[in-house]
C-alpha cells in the first residue's frame, strides 16, 4: 500500500458559435441627453459575465467610460433577438452585435458633433468621452454636450443597431460529412497538465495541481477569463473523479437526488491551478476575442486519467475515476491489451463487439 | 482609459455577492397560484387511464392541465434544423422515462397542489425498459421510441452520422501498429443553484408575461409560441439573469406548461422544481460510448482513425442529433488525421432526456481522443508531448469535414504547458510553430490535406 504520484497532459480544441452557424444576435443602443449609454441586448447572463463583456465592448467602441454604460437584457419587449447563451457564443457572436451597434451609434454621434464643431465627421474621433478633431486636439466637444445638442438643438435621437449572423453551413455530403463553409465562427485551443496522487489501497485519486494554457484570441476582461478557466477546472474535476447521475450505469438505479448523494465539486476542492492565457487574435471576433467558456471543463478529465496511468500503471477509461474503478483496474493490472497481428486492443470487455448481439447493427469495424 | 483588456468589475457582481440579485423565484405577484407536477413513476409504460376529476374537486385547486390542454402537443426544439418533433409536452399515450410530466396542478399553495397530484388517477401498463445503448440494436431489444431505438433523420434520412475522408483501408494497411480503446464518460447533472422555475402572469391585455430562467430568451419564447400557437406579441419573456445553467436551461422545461395553467386558471402561476426534481427529472449531460482505433507508424504519425460513437439520448431527441454532429466534426481533436471512418448513432433509452451541457458534443471526444493519444504514445514508447506536437493541427491543415484551419494554437499551447511544468523537449520540437507545414515538414501522408475549404 502506497501513495503514487503521476502527471498527464492533454491538448484540446473547441468551436465558437453554434455548430453549422445560423445563430443570430442583435443589439441596439440609445444615448441619453447627458451622453450616458443604454445598451439593449437579448443575451442571458448565466454567470459567464456577458453583461460585463458586452458593456466593455460598447465603452471601447464608443470611446466612453465603462461606468457610463447601462446594460439591459431583461426582457423581449425592449431587447432584440439573441439566439442564446450557449455554444460559447456570448462574447464572439453577441459581442460582435453590440460592437456593430456601438459603431453605428458612434457614426451618428460624430454627425451631430460635426455640426457643433463645423468639422467633417471623418476628421473626428472619440477619446475618453470627448469628440476631438484628429490632429487638432484643442478642437473638441464632450460627448455629453453632443448628446444634449442632439436632444435640445437638432431634434435627433442618437441610436445604433447591430446584428451578427453567419449563415447556416449545410452538410453538402451526408456520406462524408463534407461542408462547403466553416461550420463555426472560430476555434479555440488549450492544453493542460494534471498532477495526481493515487492511493493504491483505497483507490482514491487526489488532483494536486493543474496547469492550463488557453488561447483566448483576446482577453476582453482578463479577470473574467481567468475565472472561466478556474471555474471550468472545477467542473472538469467533477467530470474526472466525482460526478455521475447513474452510479451503476447503464443501470438507472441508485440515482442521487440531493447534494448529500451526488458528488458535485465544491470550491474547497479546487487544487492549485496555474493559468496561462495567450492571445492570438481571431480574424473576425470583437477585438480579436474567441469563446473559451465551455471548453474550460474539457482538458482536465483526460489529463487526470493519463496522470492516473503514470502513477499506478492502469488505464481507467470510464468516467468518473472513482475509487471502485481504480481498485478494479488494479486487480486486472497484469492482463494487458489483446494483441492480434499489428493490433493492440484495449478495453475488449467494454466494446460493442463483446457486449452487443452478433447480429447488432452496432459493430466496430475491426477488420483484423 | 481602455475598456477592452481591463480588469473591470463585474457588471452585476455587487448584487450577486450581497444577495440582492432578483431571480425568478424572488418575484411574487398578487393572486399567484403554485404548481406541482404529476410525473411518471416508472421508466416505460403505456398510459391506460388518466382521470383528474377527483383532484379537481379538492378545495384550492384552480386548474389541472394535461395533454388535452396543449394546442400543439408535440414540438421539437430544433425543428428549424431538420430534427423532427418527437416529444409531447405532457405525456399522452406513453411514458418513456421516470419523471416524465403527465399533468400540472395549479393551486392556492404547494401543499394543496401536491395533495391534488396524489389524487389524480393514473393507470399504467408497464413495459420493458432499455438502458444499455450498446444493446439497443440487438434483435431482442425492447422497442422504446416511435422511430425505433436510434435516430433515423439525419440528411437523406440516414440513421447514422458519418465522416469519411481519405483512404482508410490504405492507412490501416500501411500502419506499423493499430491501437484500439473504448471510452465512456458519465451522465452528470448540471447542478445549477437555481432549479428550473417559471412564473407566468396573464395580463389584462391578454398577453402573457413569462418570468423565465432560460439561457435563451428568444429561443424559449419561440418554443412557447409554437406550443400555444400564438404570435410573439402575445408573449413577453422577462429574465436575462440566470442562477446557473451550464446548458440545462436551454431546455424550455417549465415555461409552456406553466403558461397553460395560467391560461386555464386565469391566475398567475409559479412552478418551481424542488432540488430532488432538478436532480432526478431535469435533463443531464449525455453518457457516451466511444471506440477508437488509430493506425500509426512506429515513429508516431497517426495515419488514420476509425471511430464508433453511441450517444445516449435518453427518451427523446431534443438536441442530441445536433450534439452528435458537432462531435463528429471534432472527432480528431486538435490533430490532423488524414484518413477517417467515423460512424455515430443517437441512441434512445428509457433515461431522462439528455441535453446540452458545457462543451456539448466535444467534452466526450476530448476525453476519448486525448486519453487515446496518450495510450498510443505509451504503446509506441514515444514522449506524449512529442507525439502530440508532431500530429498537431497546423495552419492550412484540414478538419474532418474538409475545412481549412486558419488559426490553430495547438502547438503554442502545448509548448506553453511543457515550459510551465519544466518538461524538456528536443530542439526541433521546442522550436515548432503553428505555421503551415512545407518542404520536409510535410510528410507524404499529409500532402493531400492542405487547404481545401478556405475560411
Amino acid at each position: 500500500m502506497a501513495r503514487h504520484r503521476g502527471r498527464g497532459i492533454s491538448a484540446i480544441e473547441y468551436p465558437t458559435g453554434m455548430n453549422q452557424n445560423g445563430d443570430p444576435s442583435q443589439a441596439w443602443i440609445k444615448i441619453k441627453p447627458d451622453g450616458r449609454v443604454d445598451v439593449f441586448s437579448g443575451t442571458s447572463d448565466i454567470g459567464n459575465g456577458s453583461k460585463t463583456i458586452q458593456s466593455q465592448i460598447v465603452a471601447e467602441t464608443l470611446g466612453v467610460p465603462y461606468d457610463w454604460i447601462t446594460y439591459d437584457n431583461s426582457n423581449t419587449d425592449s431587447s432584440p433577438v439573441c439566439t442564446g447563451t450557449f455554444a460559447s457564443r456570448a462574447t464572439f457572436v453577441a459581442g460582435n452585435a453590440v460592437l456593430k451597434a456601438a459603431a453605428d451609434a458612434k457614426r451618428k454621434l460624430l454627425e451631430i458633433a460635426a455640426k457643433e464643431l463645423e468639422i467633417a465627421p471623418d476628421d473626428l474621433e472619440v477619446v475618453e468621452g470627448e469628440v476631438v478633431a484628429k490632429g487638432a486636439p484643442q478642437k473638441k466637444i464632450g460627448v455629453p454636450d453632443v448628446a444634449a445638442a442632439a436632444t435640445w438643438v437638432h431634434g435627433e435621437l442618437i441610436t445604433g443597431t447591430g446584428a451578427q449572423l453567419k449563415p447556416y453551413a449545410a452538410i453538402v455530403d451526408p456520406e462524408t460529412g463534407r461542408v462547403d463553409a466553416p461550420p463555426h465562427s472560430a476555434i479555440s485551443y488549450a492544453a493542460c497538465a494534471a498532477e495526481v496522487e493515487v492511493d493504491d489501497e483505497t483507490g482514491e485519486v487526489t488532483v494536486e495541481r493543474l496547469w492550463q494554457c488557453f488561447d483566448v484570441g483576446r482577453a476582453i476582461n482578463p479577470t473574467l477569463v481567468e475565472g472561466q478557466i478556474q471555474g471550468g477546472a472545477l467542473m472538469g474535476l467533477g467530470l474526472g473523479v466525482l460526478e455521475e447521475c447513474y452510479p451503476y450505469y447503464p443501470s438507472a438505479d441508485h440515482r442521487g437526488g440531493e447534494f448529500g448523494s451526488y458528488l458535485a465539486p465544491g470550491i474547497k476542492g479546487l487544487p492549485a491551478v496555474d493559468t496561462i492565457v495567450i492571445e492570438n487574435p481571431s480574424t473576425d471576433g470583437p477585438y480579436g476575442a474567441k469563446g473559451i467558456s465551455e471548453m474550460a471543463n474539457n482538458p482536465q478529465p483526460p489529463a487526470i486519467a493519463a496522470a492516473v496511468y503514470d502513477a499506478i500503471g492502469v488505464w481507467v477509461t470510464e468516467l468518473p475515476i472513482t475509487p471502485e474503478r481504480v481498485l478494479r483496474a488494479l486487480e486486472r493490472k497484469d492482463d494487458g491489451p489483446r494483441r492480434e497481428g499489428k493490433w493492440v486492443i484495449f478495453d475488449d470487455e467494454l466494446s460493442v463487439n463483446t457486449v452487443a448481439h452478433a447480429d447488432s447493427r452496432f459493430r466496430f469495424p475491426l477488420g483484423v | 482609459m481602455k475598456a477592452v483588456g481591463a480588469r473591470l468589475p463585474r457588471y452585476d457582481g455587487v448584487a450577486h455577492v450581497t444577495g440582492r440579485t432578483q431571480y425568478v423565484d424572488d418575484v411574487r405577484v398578487p393572486n399567484m397560484l403554485w404548481a406541482k407536477a404529476l410525473r411518471s413513476p416508472v421508466h416505460h409504460a403505456a398510459i391506460t387511464g388518466l382521470d383528474t376529476a377527483k383532484a379537481e374537486k379538492i378545495k384550492g385547486v384552480h386548474a389541472i392541465v394535461t395533454w388535452q390542454d396543449v394546442p400543439k402537443l408535440v414540438y421539437g426544439h430544433l425543428e428549424a434544423l431538420g430534427i423532427p418533433a418527437d416529444e409531447p409536452l405532457l405525456a399522452k399515450d406513453d411514458v418513456r422515462y421516470k419523471g416524465q410530466p403527465i399533468a400540472l396542478v395549479a393551486a392556492e399553495d404547494e401543499e394543496t397542489a401536491l395533495e391534488a397530484v396524489a389524487a389524480i388517477d393514473l393507470d399504467l401498463e408497464e413495459r420493458p425498459a432499455l438502458f444499455d445503448i450498446r444493446k439497443a440494436a440487438d434483435p431482442d431489444a425492447p422497442t422504446i421510441h416511435q422511430w425505433g431505438n436510434w435516430y433515423p433523420h439525419f440528411e437523406n434520412e440516414m440513421d447514422v452520422r458519418q465522416i469519411r475522408k481519405g483512404d482508410i483501408d490504405r492507412a490501416f494497411d500501411q500502419a506499423d501498429t493499430i491501437v484500439k480503446g473504448v471510452y465512456r464518460p458519465a451522465a452528470i447533472e448540471h447542478v445549477p443553484l437555481e432549479p428550473q422555475t417559471a412564473l407566468v402572469v396573464p395580463e389584462p391585455s391578454s398577453r402573457l408575461t413569462i418570468y423565465s430562467c432560460t439561457q435563451a430568451l428568444y429561443f424559449s419564447m419561440g418554443v412557447v409560441a409554437a406550443h400555444l400557437e400564438v404570435p410573439l406579441n402575445r408573449l413577453k419573456f422577462v429574465g436575462g439573469t440566470v442562477g446557473g445553467g451550464f446548458g440545462g436551461k436551454v431546455d424550455t422545461a417549465t415555461e409552456t406548461i406553466s403558461a397553460l395553467a395560467a391560461l386555464k386558471s386565469g391566475r398567475p402561476v409559479k412552478w418551481r422544481w424542488t432540488r430532488e426534481e432538478e436532480f432526478l427529472c431535469s435533463s443531464t449531460r449525455a453518457p457516451w460510448h466511444m471506440e477508437i482505433a488509430d493506425a500509426v507508424t512506429k515513429d508516431g504519425w497517426i495515419l488514420g482513425r476509425k471511430m464508433l460513437t453511441l450517444h445516449d439520448s435518453g427518451a427523446y431527441a431534443r438536441f442530441s442529433p445536433y450534439g452528435l454532429t458537432k462531435h463528429s466534426f471534432h472527432h480528431t481533436g486538435a490533430y490532423t488525421i488524414p484518413n477517417l471512418h467515423f460512424d455515430g448513432y443517437v441512441v434512445f433509452t428509457n433515461r431522462v432526456p439528455t441535453t446540452a451541457m458545457r462543451g456539448f458534443g466535444v467534452t466526450s471526444v476530448s476525453f476519448a481522443t486525448e486519453l487515446h493519444v496518450t495510450r498510443v504514445a505509451e504503446v509506441l514508447g514515444i514522449d506524449p508531448f512529442e507525439l502530440r506536437l508532431k500530429n498537431a493541427n497546423r495552419i492550412a491543415d484540414t478538419s474532418p469535414n474538409g475545412v481549412s484551419y486558419t488559426d490553430p494554437s495547438t502547438v503554442p499551447t502545448i509548448l506553453a504547458i511543457a515550459d510551465a511544468i519544466g518538461h524538456e523537449l528536443p530542439a526541433d520540437y521546442r522550436t515548432m510553430t503553428r505555421d503551415s507545414r512545407a518542404g520536409e515538414l510535410l510528410p507524404e501522408h499529409l500532402v493531400a490535406q492542405v487547404g481545401e475549404v478556405d475560411h
